[in-house]
């Protein structure tokens, strides 16, 4: 599991309230019945905590699996370590 | 009937512009928009407040005040009534709706204080803050001596306003009213706000079509003067339309997604409490905020109550237009239901691109349509399950 994958799940499981456990990389949010105020706090704490900012609404949250979101944070996250001066 | 919106700096110039299917959404200029992903509102453009008020009284007028006070002005201005003469003021409530209050105050107090670290907050921070600030100033300024006060109910502040402000003249506490509602929120940190809970477009906004991405925000106030009918019909007044009943409901269910029975029960008290059967209503200006969930939900409430009838029914959003003006947005509406039921004219849903199977009703999409309305629906539905409908027949 990577450290991205790690901090995701947990931050999926403080935020929805539900068992780190049960997330899996092709769990979707319905699945894991995450109601849109949790998923809209779930983006932020993981924007907040790596300092990126997510597409608007890509991924889907709603249809897609926490492996696209998983995937979308490491790819900003590496995009950031490439340009550090370009982050604010 | 008094308005400032995007389309323009009176109700009359609002209404030419929703009459002709023009949106006034575009680019934001009143800031910088570099931190902005969201870039796009319906602002009020070209507003000079040294045009409208005294440099002395301006510091105690945040923007949400001036607009309430600008649409005032030009509503009491054509009801014709002096609230000073015959003791009027006294049997005369004010309510006025907003659901932030003065939001461009408390932004540029804040920045002070953390931004800068600068200790001094001005003292007239709380007084321009204050939500129930704009009912307050239209009293001061027209002598209003009657009950007053704000009402906030998010997204339908307006409407509960204008609804309480109704149920004051029909139960006869007060003879007359003025009110409608007023917001003034277009700030970095509410943009800001706005984009964290993914509900705003970043191109236009778009009800009902397939293509929508959500609400774009807006700004300004309506304003109107509703007075006791017999009272209005003896002294010859031009009487713009019938206020003929109200109906609100709280969905209790949850605080962003809207429950389909509950609109629906908002809109059938409105009916009933106008007296009409859902066969009279010709024209609903929809809540329509653009978004993935309200137009669906809302497209389902009027087939619930209309039945077969809501094939009949022209219903257009006019937020594709203004913009999402929260606690004014039932007022401006109201300019877009009072002019389809007095010119025959409904203003379109502009912004139109294709249908969403989900929502099939007639939205009038982008060009305006010719049809002599007899009655309208004017919704509003707020965060936190607040709905809050208003029923006008056209003037007889």
């Amino acid at each position: 599991m990577s450290d991205v994958q790690d901090t995701v799940f947990g931050i999926i499981a403080k935020e929805a309230s539900i068992d780190p456990a049960k997330i899996t990389l092709d769990s979707t949010l319905k699945q894991l019945e995450i109601q849109s105020l949790d998923a809209v706090q779930i983006i932020f704490e993981i924007e907040d905590h790596y300092k990126i900012t997510l597409p608007d609404r890509d991924p889907n949250f709603d249809t897609e699996s926490v492996k696209g979101l998983v995937e979308a944070v490491e790819k900003l996250v590496a995009a950031k370590a490439a340009t550090p001066a370009a982050q604010g | 009937m008094g308005a400032i919106t995007t389309l323009g700096h009176t109700a009359q110039a609002t209404w030419q512009e929703m009459r002709e299917g023009r949106s006034g959404i575009g680019p934001i200029t009143s800031m910088p928009t570099d931190i902005l992903l969201v870039k796009i509102a319906a602002e009020v453009r070209g507003y000079d407040p040294a045009a409208h008020f005294d440099v002395k009284r301006l510091p105690l007028l945040d923007r949400v005040s001036q607009f309430a006070l600008v649409a005032a002005r030009e509503a009491i201005a054509q009801s014709g009534l002096d609230f000073r003469a015959d003791g009027r003021g006294a049997r005369t409530a004010c309510i006025v709706g907003s659901g932030i209050g003065g939001e461009n105050t408390h932004t540029e107090q804040s920045r002070r204080f953390y931004g800068e670290n600068n200790p001094r907050v001005h003292p007239l921070t709380i007084l321009r803050v204050m939500a129930n600030a704009p009912a307050c100033h239209i009293g001061i300024e027209f002598g209003l001596t009657g009950p007053a006060f704000a009402v906030a109910s998010a997204c339908a502040s307006a409407n509960h306003a204008m609804s309480q402000a109704f149920d004051m003249v029909k139960s006869g506490k007060v003879d007359f009213a003025v009110t409608g509602g007023t917001e003034a929120c277009i700030t970095a940190p509410t943009m800001k706000a706005w984009e964290a809970m993914r509900v705003t477009a970043d191109d236009t906004c778009r009800p009902f079509c397939k293509q929508r991405r959500g609400m774009v925000l807006g700004e300004g106030a309506g304003i109107f003067v509703l007075e006791e009918y017999e009272h209005a019909r003896r002294r010859g007044a031009t009487i713009l339309a019938e206020f003929a009943g109200s109906g609100a409901s709280a969905d209790a269910v949850d605080m962003v997604f809207p429950a389909v029975g509950t609109v629906a029960r908002a809109m059938q008290l409105a009916l009933d409490d106008a007296g009409l059967t859902p066969g009279d209503i010709d024209y609903i200006n929809a809540h329509g905020t653009g978004t993935p969930a309200n137009d669906p939900t809302e497209t389902k409430a009027i087939r619930q109550v209309f039945g077969t009838h809501a094939d009949q029914l022209a219903v257009s959003s006019t937020k594709s237009m203004h913009g999402h003006a929260l606690g004014a947005a039932g007022a401006i509406e109201l300019v877009a239901a009072l002019g389809a039921l007095q010119y025959g004219v409904i203003p379109p849903t502009a912004n139109f691109v294709d249908p969403d199977p989900e929502c099939d009703l007639d939205y009038v999409p982008n060009s305006p349509r010719e049809r002599s309305v007899r009655a309208a629906l004017s919704n509003s539905f707020a965060f936190g399950g607040l709905n809050s409908v208003i029923a006008l027949k056209k003037a007889s």
